[in-house]
């Protein structure tokens, strides 16, 4: 049941009403709620792995107690340990056993060694990546005395099982959900209201920008091989906005749902695209991935290497982001996503330059000529790079931008002129500099300080653009993941 | 050693590395405040300081450094 369909609506609006009515009396009562409309949200995605779900939420809770409550610090990592290889072992075991099973009979191939094998037919449980990775956070959070471990097995659950997270992210931390869950909620007109402005504009990204975008990169990047160099660039532009627009699209609508809800997610997108350099946008882009490596692979690992200085450093970057790639799907275009990015890290590590930037022109208009000339060349940099994201095969990929730079770059593509280019491209405009405008904002839809009448016409005219040109689709590019 | 003489020393690796002195050592300091002091200077921050005092910091007594005052603290626990 995605956030755009008509299923979704049955379901939200009656479960809304009895939450704000019926079950408002205690955080109790809110929260076994919650807890039974998460599970049948769950249960109708894909009810097989329900069992599933809830073991890892009984299998966490319990260890985060016995973590706390364990006196010597022995017992404490064996128990850590313990949480570890079960949700790692989970998220092997579903996403990568055949990725490593068929890498292990290709090795054997090399030594000439027979190899008849037929890989498993094993079923992707849904959110699991998402999940898998919530309840890892919270473990060794709860072990490095980050948090108190979680008294309540209705509170736990609810963190983990919470429905508009629960299949694509955010990525939850233990610090900022769970003490929400752990207080009565209360009804707040400004937050409602804020929530619904969120969902309207991820449904319009997704249904209008995403998919308009499809329609257009699909048949380049499925028929690459005889199409000209300038279209094959138009096609990695196009994928670049659909990717960013599906997936931040679904995060507005998750954190949106949950604002009605009256529950605060973590953001996940802050218009990467405005930024001015590689680590400025992976601090904007699928946010709560990006800090769930920084301090669970990223500082470990680093810390571990501080002897080796910068090169340490290089080398904590590049197996972060390996994994930052690897975590999308056992295919080696991921992996190769990653370790673009993080070698494009390199000359900030050696020239320092890694500090947080400021908000790209902050209060003002416009960029400078020096800004927009860095963030479009950003921006050139991981459109190119998302063509391994969007590609079957590594291969593929090298081809598809090997076939950019040929004398065929330079052809005029008459695709262009085509009607379905032109309004692509006009309404990619309009989302881009709607985003421009609220890049300081708290989401990129934030308008409450607009007066009335603006606010209203906004939402009419861009309920009219979704009607006019939205498509709805049952599928999201980050579910797979 | 007291705290005075060890923020000295920790003000004379940050001014090493960070190539700047547009920062107030007081305890509430955290690194967010200082230009610079990101994920990626800050651990080799720590190396300077694990050279100076000659101490090793544990993995664990990293999510304890919040801010100057508990990098003090965890110092002076270990010299």
């Amino acid at each position: 049941m995605v956030f755009n369909s008509f299923n979704f609506i049955v379901f939200i609006i009656p479960v809304l009403l009895l939450y704000w009515i019926i079950f408002k009396r205690s955080s109790v009562l809110q929260n076994v709620f919650l807890l039974l409309a998460s599970i049948f949200f769950y249960a109708f995605a894909d009810w097989r792995f329900l069992i599933l779900l809830i073991a890892s939420i009984l299998l966490n809770f319990y260890l985060g107690l016995k973590i706390h409550n364990a006196e010597k610090e022995s017992k404490q990592k064996m128990f850590l340990n313990i949480g570890l290889v079960f949700n790692i072992g989970l998220l092997l075991y579903f996403k990568y056993f055949n990725f490593f099973y068929e890498g292990f009979f290709k090795a054997l191939n090399l030594f000439g060694l027979d190899s008849n094998h037929n890989t498993l037919k094993i079923l992707l449980p849904l959110g699991i990546s998402f999940f898998t990775f919530q309840t890892l956070g919270y473990l060794i959070d709860v072990y490095n005395e980050e948090v108190k471990p979680n008294q309540n097995l209705l509170q736990f659950s609810v963190f983990i099982a919470f429905f508009p997270k629960i299949l694509s992210g955010p990525i939850e931390r233990a610090a900022n959900l769970l003490p929400q869950i752990e207080k009565k909620r209360l009804f707040s007109y400004n937050i409602f209201t804020d929530g619904l402005r969120q969902i309207l504009w991820g449904l319009f990204a997704k249904m209008v920008i995403a998919e308009k975008c499809a329609e257009i990169a699909n048949p380049i990047f499925d028929n690459f091989e005889n199409q000209s160099g300038s279209l094959l660039l138009l096609g990695a532009f196009f994928y670049a906005i659909q990717l960013y627009a599906d997936f931040s699209g679904y995060s507005n609508m998750a954190i949106g749902v949950s604002k009605l809800f009256g529950l605060q997610l973590m953001r996940n997108f802050s218009t990467p695209f405005f930024s001015t350099n590689i680590s400025d946008y992976w601090r904007k882009w699928h946010i709560s991935l990006t800090t769930w490596m920084m301090d669970y692979v990223f500082t470990p690992l680093s810390f571990t290497l501080r002897g080796y200085q910068k090169k340490g450093l290089v080398i904590s970057i590049i197996a972060t982001f390996i994994l930052v790639g690897f975590w999308h799907g056992a295919n080696w275009t991921f992996v190769f996503y990653g370790l673009l990015h993080g070698i494009y890290f390199i000359p900030l590590v050696y020239s320092g330059k890694m500090n947080k930037s400021e908000i790209v022109a902050k209060g003002k208009w416009m960029p400078s000529f020096k800004e927009l000339f860095k963030m479009l060349a950003l921006f050139v940099l991981i459109m190119l790079t998302d063509v391994f994201f969007r590609a079957n095969t590594v291969t593929e990929a090298f081809n598809y931008i090997a076939s950019i730079f040929s004398y065929s770059l330079f052809k005029f593509p008459n695709e262009l002129l085509s009607s379905s280019y032109i309004i692509g491209i006009v309404l990619i405009a309009f989302f881009t500099i709607v985003e421009w405008k609220h890049r300081e904002r708290l989401h990129d839809f934030e308008i409450s300080n607009y007066n009335i009448i603006f606010r209203w016409s906004s939402y009419i005219f861009i309920f009219l653009l979704i009607l006019f040109f939205g498509k709805s689709s049952e599928t999201f590019i980050y579910f797979q993941f | 050693m007291e705290a005075v003489i060890i923020k000295e020393k920790i003000k004379e690796v940050l001014v090493s590395i960070l190539e700047h002195e547009n920062f107030d050592m007081r305890d509430e300091l955290t690194a967010a405040d200082v230009d610079g002091w990101d994920s990626l200077s800050h651990m080799m921050i720590l190396t300077k300081i694990e050279e100076k005092f000659n101490i090793k910091f544990k993995l664990r007594d990293l999510n304890k450094l919040k801010n100057m005052g508990t990098l003090v603290t965890v110092i002076q626990s270990k010299i």
